[in-house]
């Protein structure tokens, strides 16, 4: 779902720039006050791979396809530093793989970032929210609602951005109900990030739960 | 995802037919040069029923023609042989797709001498038009990047993945 060059207008890329750097801003700022700033760096390394890697793999939903994107995975596992691995996902996958573009590499940041940050609160809501529940099942389903919200949230808002800027030419009736037919293909997708989100936090719980501290 | 369009120009095949005449029918062909537009998605998916947006070089802020693909992404038009130029054809389905640029050159409308809808071919242009052939190879508006190699693209997409690999074994590498 990354938006390419050449679908929205310089108004709105570069609020994307503006709204991409904040948040990298805030990100950084969040990341330095933590005792050992560099300690998260391989954790982060690593995911930002992974994420480079993910919208690879496609699958198919008409009319289009959808890929994984586990933005929401990033979230819950890195935190602040999701935002700044997004990015340079981002910038990577436009670059070697042409997912997405550089005049909207900030609104994509902005789409599938912001949402992370998201997912790293709900997670982090685990224990005071999830009180009633046992303990695995309480980091389970929290795993899963930010796996799966951090990506429901990005496909809401790459829903908006297409259907406030659809050019004046083009049938209006059908290109949003084409975009709402991709949107809606996002559903099954969250699902899946989602429990994939809670296996891998399961299994970190298990064998290095201080991962998840942070 | 992003969108590859592949542009095959049929070329311009113009000439009058003979008119047929008989009980008052008047039937007559001509020849015309078409352009065919064919979107697809990255993974070789057609774009089936994607809205394609004609613009003539003359006017390029309003719609000269509009229209669909069909199941296989394809899209024809018979560009207006009085407008020779850049003719730009976009493409959209669901936030995705593409703007490319078609020369077409009044040599398509001027007589040209019938032959077979050709394509890709790198014979000069004919004697009598002073202006070039329209670009018949297959055009792609995502020109860059199609243009690396299969190899090379693993070769970066390998030193991207090892980059972060990298960084991750250098912060990873514990205290001295």
């Amino acid at each position: 779902m990354h938006i390419p060059d050449g679908i929205l207008s310089a108004q709105v890329c570069a609020a994307g720039y503006a709204v991409t750097g904040l948040a990298t801003w805030y990100s950084l700022r969040q990341i330095n006050r933590q005792p050992n700033p560099t300690a998260a760096v391989p954790k982060a390394s690593l995911l930002t791979a992974a994420f480079f890697v993910a919208s690879s793999i496609y699958i198919p939903v008409p009319p289009a396809s959808v890929h994984l994107i586990l933005n929401g995975l990033l979230g819950v596992v890195l935190g602040y530093f999701a935002f700044p691995a997004i990015l340079i996902g981002l910038f990577f996958q436009a670059l070697v793989i042409g997912h997405g573009g550089i005049t909207t590499l900030g609104v994509n940041a902005a789409m599938m970032g912001i949402p992370a940050l998201l997912a790293y609160h709900i997670f982090q809501r685990r224990n005071s929210l999830g009180k009633f529940l046992g303990e695995p099942t309480r980091t389970g389903l929290f795993a899963f609602l930010g796996g799966a919200l951090g990506l429901g949230v990005a496909a809401l808002i790459f829903l908006a951005l297409i259907i406030l800027n659809i050019p004046a030419q083009l049938d209006g009736e059908a290109e949003r109900a084409a975009v709402l037919t991709l949107s809606i293909a996002h559903i099954p997708l969250a699902m899946v990030e989602g429990v994939f989100t809670t296996m891998l936090v399961l299994f970190l719980r298990r064998v290095k739960p201080e991962i998840l501290e942070g | 995802m992003n969108v590859r369009l592949s542009l095959v120009l049929g070329l311009g095949l113009v000439g009058w037919g003979l008119p047929v005449l008989a009980h008052g029918v008047v039937l007559e062909h001509r020849q015309v040069g078409s352009v065919e537009v064919v979107a697809q998605y990255e993974t070789g998916e057609p774009m089936a029923n994607a809205q394609v947006v004609v613009y003539a070089p003359d006017n390029p802020t309003e719609a000269w023609q509009q229209g669909t693909t069909d199941d296989q992404g394809r899209f024809s038009f018979v560009p207006d042989e009085t407008l020779p130029g850049s003719w730009e054809v976009m493409v959209r389905q669901a936030g995705h797709g593409g703007v490319m640029t078609i020369p077409v050159s009044a040599a398509m409308a001027d007589g040209a001498p019938p032959g077979e809808p050709d394509e890709a071919s790198d014979s000069p242009a004919r004697a009598e038009g002073t202006e070039l052939e329209p670009n018949s190879g297959p055009n792609s508006v995502i020109s860059p990047r199609t243009s690396l190699s299969p190899v090379q693209r693993g070769i970066t997409i390998g030193s991207v993945i090892w980059g972060f690999v990298g960084t991750a074994l250098f912060f990873a590498r514990g205290k001295r």
